[in-house]
């Protein structure tokens, strides 16, 4: 070990140009997992015994009111809540003028029977009560109300993207309440309001929602509960269609295109240029260090020894680069919590399964750009090594 | 006595493309314990080749090579190289001392091998420094030693696991006179007072002097034997 490390420290800059090119890519692969994860986070939160209810030609299509009983009168539900996507933009004034601009997912629902198909939302009991008597009462998550600086009492207002309001001005909320989850992977960035408060205040749209939360008895109904809706249905102008809250947050993630493959692809391409990086330095390593190597097998190590040696240095290499890309990047995002984009990416985390992975990566490099050197070595005729340099 | 080292009719072809060179051609000899010997000739005779295959870096096209009571030509590359670490300790021209490493732990690389601790290491590898006289330069690296304190290291490394044979090839060429005579002393010092039986191949007639026989070696046939 000790001679690994004394070989890796006999160029020390070409050792830490290696480390810091295989820390880059080591640390752009997290970073892509954590971009994935975040992009992916909608999913991970949905409960396998929720589904949704949309209109069957597009999310931008509205369905009736009215749907709510004829759908909770369906074997197998537990309940059900309109949710309508609101799309407000937070704006505060700013003490040095201008305005101060946040985006974050925000929604119209039916409140008390909504928070009742969600119990990842923990809320105090006082607040949930206060929060059911206040028409224009909004429930945020505390990551939300740590980012815009928001209590409970405090006041909210969104300019509307989506639905004016019948006076022309912004829509203002007092926060009632603030969740937390005992889920790892719900979404604490998300704001709800009374749906009775949109449709009071909106323009057009009224009698009419933007799809439907409903809840299971068991999630093995599934198929059978999505069929029967839908069914319900079929003739009518406003056709339903039918998904698991999976499937459906799975909707935004594709309309950003293969998000996935992209960064897999672009992922992919920094990795083989990594070991590209990390063969080529080993390779020149292994090559100025042949008389060495014959040195060592005439006092006696053997074939395995001097290979050892060699991609052991490799997987040194690659190791120091993990431990600074991956493990950096990992300590900047998980534990110093930075977040690029917070309005937009509301879990950001670099996985453990990335992490994992990054190890692998690291492993399987130094293997990789350590063999054909090592095999080298492995394969050198010390007597003729000795004699023809 | 059983000879140390005992060649029969040993045989060293080297192919390039179609033609055959012939390196060593049907030489036979008998080393006993404890001798010292240096092998003479003019370049391209053979000699290192000859060193070579009694310290099983290269093997024979034809013949027998008995060292140390083994059998060379019957070894795997494996068994070879274990075989190296535990009977023969080489000493070369230009030194080749690790760079990374200081004295203590050059000499230490071959002890690395045995099943040794730390501690036992370090205390073997202090021994042979101290052999040579290079006590006070255990730590120093090989960039800052003189070329005689090298070689005297390298002499210390291919003592440290206590071979019976240590085989040098050149190992006054790259030296000043009083280096070199300082080097070949120690040499004699080590076959005198350890016994150690010791070959070395040179081309300088004052190194050989200290020899208690020369080989000589021509187009790789043996044909003289001095003794002293």
């Amino acid at each position: 070990m000790s001679l690994i490390w004394l070989n890796l420290c006999r160029s020390p800059i070409r050792t830490a140009l290696t480390v810091f090119g295989t820390a880059i890519a080591l640390a752009l692969f997290c970073l892509l997992e954590a971009l994935l994860g975040a992009f992916n986070a909608g999913a991970e939160m949905a409960s396998a015994s929720r589904l949704v209810v949309q209109h069957k030609e597009s999310l931008t299509f509205l369905l009736p009111q009215a749907y709510a009983s004829r759908i909770g009168q369906v074997e197998g539900i537990k309940g059900v809540a309109q949710v309508t996507w609101f799309g407000g933009l937070y704006e505060t004034p700013l003490p040095e003028g201008g305005k101060r601009e946040e985006f974050f997912a925000n929604f119209a629902v039916d409140m008390e029977q909504y928070l009742k198909l969600i119990p990842e939302v923990i809320i105090s009991p006082v607040q949930y009560e206060s929060l059911l008597k206040d028409r224009t009462g909004c429930l945020i998550g505390d990551k939300l109300a740590e980012r815009l600086g928001k209590g409970v009492g405090d006041r909210i207002s969104l300019r509307p993207l989506l639905w004016p309001k019948k006076d022309g001005h912004p829509w203002d909320f007092t926060v009632r309440a603030i969740y937390t989850s005992n889920s790892e992977v719900f979404d604490r960035t998300l704001m709800v309001f009374h749906h009775k408060y949109l449709e009071e205040g909106r323009v057009f749209g009224k009698g009419e929602t933007g799809s439907y939360l409903v809840g299971l008895k068991s999630a093995s109904q599934f198929a059978e509960v999505s069929d029967a809706i839908d069914r319900l249905f079929s003739n009518s102008p406003n056709a339903t269609r039918t998904m698991s809250e999976k499937a459906f947050n799975m909707q935004f993630i594709s309309m950003m295109g293969n998000l996935k493959l992209l960064f897999r692809f672009i992922g992919t391409v920094v990795i083989f240029t990594m070991l590209l990086i990390s063969a080529n330095t080993m390779m020149m390593s292994g090559r100025e260090r042949t008389r060495e190597m014959a040195i060592l097998k005439a006092i006696g190590f053997s074939d395995r020894h001097v290979f050892t040696l060699l991609v052991g240095e490799s997987i040194a290499i690659s190791l120091l680069g993990f431990l600074v890309g991956a493990f950096g990047m990992y300590t900047l995002i998980n534990l110093a919590h930075w977040n690029p984009k917070p309005d937009f990416l509301s879990i950001f985390q670099v996985p453990d399964a990335a992490m994992i992975s990054a190890l692998g990566i690291a492993i399987l490099t130094g293997l990789v750009s350590g063999f054909l050197p090592g095999l080298a070595a492995m394969r050198l005729q010390a007597a003729e090594a000795l004699r023809s340099i | 006595m059983t000879p140390i080292v005992n060649l029969k009719n040993l045989t060293k072809i080297y192919y390039k493309g179609d033609s055959e060179i012939l390196t060593l051609d049907h030489v036979s000899l008998q080393i006993e314990p404890g001798e010292f010997i240096a092998l003479m000739g003019p370049s391209g005779s053979g000699k290192t080749t000859l060193l070579n295959l009694l310290g099983g870096l290269d093997t024979p096209t034809d013949g027998e090579v008995d060292v140390c009571g083994q059998d060379l030509s019957v070894l795997s590359s494996r068994e070879l190289a274990r075989w190296r670490a535990d009977h023969v300790g080489f000493v070369f021209q230009s030194f080749n001392l690790l760079p990374v490493l200081t004295a203590r732990q050059n000499v230490e690389l071959p002890l690395t091998l045995q099943p040794l601790s730390s501690q036992e290491r370090r205390h073997h590898a202090e021994v042979a420094l101290r052999i040579v006289g290079l006590e006070d330069r255990m730590d120093h690296r090989p960039s800052e030693l003189s070329g005689g304190q090298e070689q005297r290291v390298a002499i210390a490394r291919a003592l440290a696991c206590d071979p019976q044979l240590l085989l040098a090839d050149e190992p006054t060429g790259d030296l000043d006179a009083k280096s070199a005579q300082d080097v070949m002393e120690l040499l004699k010092r080590l076959n005198e007072s350890l016994g150690k039986t010791i070959i070395i191949v040179t081309h300088d007639s004052h190194a050989a002097e200290f020899a208690r026989r020369e080989l000589h070696l021509e187009k790789g046939v043996m044909h003289m034997e001095r003794k002293r």
